[in-house]
């Protein structure tokens, strides 16, 4: 197989990554401060929180190394865990107060959260079509 | 803290969006001069962190978090410097959309910080 993908760092997908970057800046600065200072008052939500934190900051560097794999199956994480925390937010708030990026669908941070994990999905699948598609021999770029 | 430092903060920081939204339009990538915009906000950043600790240190405003208030100076101050050095590897003007989203992201920690104070 020759097929060349774009690099998911270039283009767009710089942006993509910047925005991960402050995410998993934000998720886990957040979810280490929780559980330094108040693990025992929902340790669920808190170790969420790290977890989360993680997850971001794996994806971040997969997106910008360019390791498709791994940012499927991290960008892929992200996806189900802010549909079934936000779910389960809005139903068992002992469980889960409003304490995590997921809660509440990411409303704590605008709704980015819900909104990232489907522009990476798209980036991803979008980036993976071989160019051979759009740059065929012989063709010619911005003719008319 | 402060409240002339973290209006000058919040100043330098739509100034130097402005400047980046402005080469978006222009479809220009980032320049060095831009990077050295990031540091003079920089500067009053870590100027504002002597300053907030030295007023934590003798006359804290009632019921001040700390740990929540240092963890945010420590991510603020993380965003520009990564933010840059990732803007200015790229050459398209998706390089300069970077550095817009970076310079509000600090904006908008900066009234966050402002808030943990107690100040707003």
């Amino acid at each position: 197989m020759t097929a060349q993908h774009r690099a998911t760092g270039t283009g767009p997908g710089r942006l993509l990554v910047a925005v991960y970057g402050i995410l998993a800046l934000a998720a886990t600065a957040r979810g280490v401060y929780q559980v330094a200072t108040k693990l025992d008052e929902a340790p669920v939500a808190y170790l969420l929180s790290v977890a989360s934190g993680v997850v971001y900051a794996v994806a971040t560097v997969a997106l910008a190394t360019d390791r498709r794999r791994l940012a499927w199956i991290t960008v892929g994480i992200e996806t189900v865990g802010v549909l079934v925390v936000g779910t389960l937010s809005l139903v068992d708030v002992g469980e889960f107060p409003d304490e995590t990026v997921w809660s509440g669908f990411g409303q704590g941070y605008g709704y980015v959260p819900l909104v990232l994990p489907f522009l990476g999905l798209w980036w991803l699948w979008s980036t993976g079509r071989t160019r051979a598609d759009d740059r065929a021999p012989g063709a010619t770029d911005h003719l008319g | 803290m402060i409240v002339p430092l973290a209006l000058l903060v919040v100043l330098l920081c739509v100034v130097l969006a402005g400047w980046a939204a402005w080469f978006v339009v222009r479809d220009r990538a980032v320049v060095l001069r831009q990077l050295w915009g990031g540091a003079v906000i920089e500067t009053v950043l870590v100027v504002q962190a002597v300053v907030a600790a030295v007023i934590a240190a003798t006359d804290p405003p009632e019921g001040l978090s700390g740990g929540l208030f240092w963890g945010y100076v420590v991510t603020q101050a993380i965003v520009l410097p990564f933010a840059a050095a990732w803007a200015f590897a790229e050459r398209t003007r998706w390089s300069s959309v970077v550095l817009l989203v970076a310079a509000l992201t600090v904006a908008f920690l900066e009234y966050r910080l402002l808030q943990i104070w107690g100040t707003v």
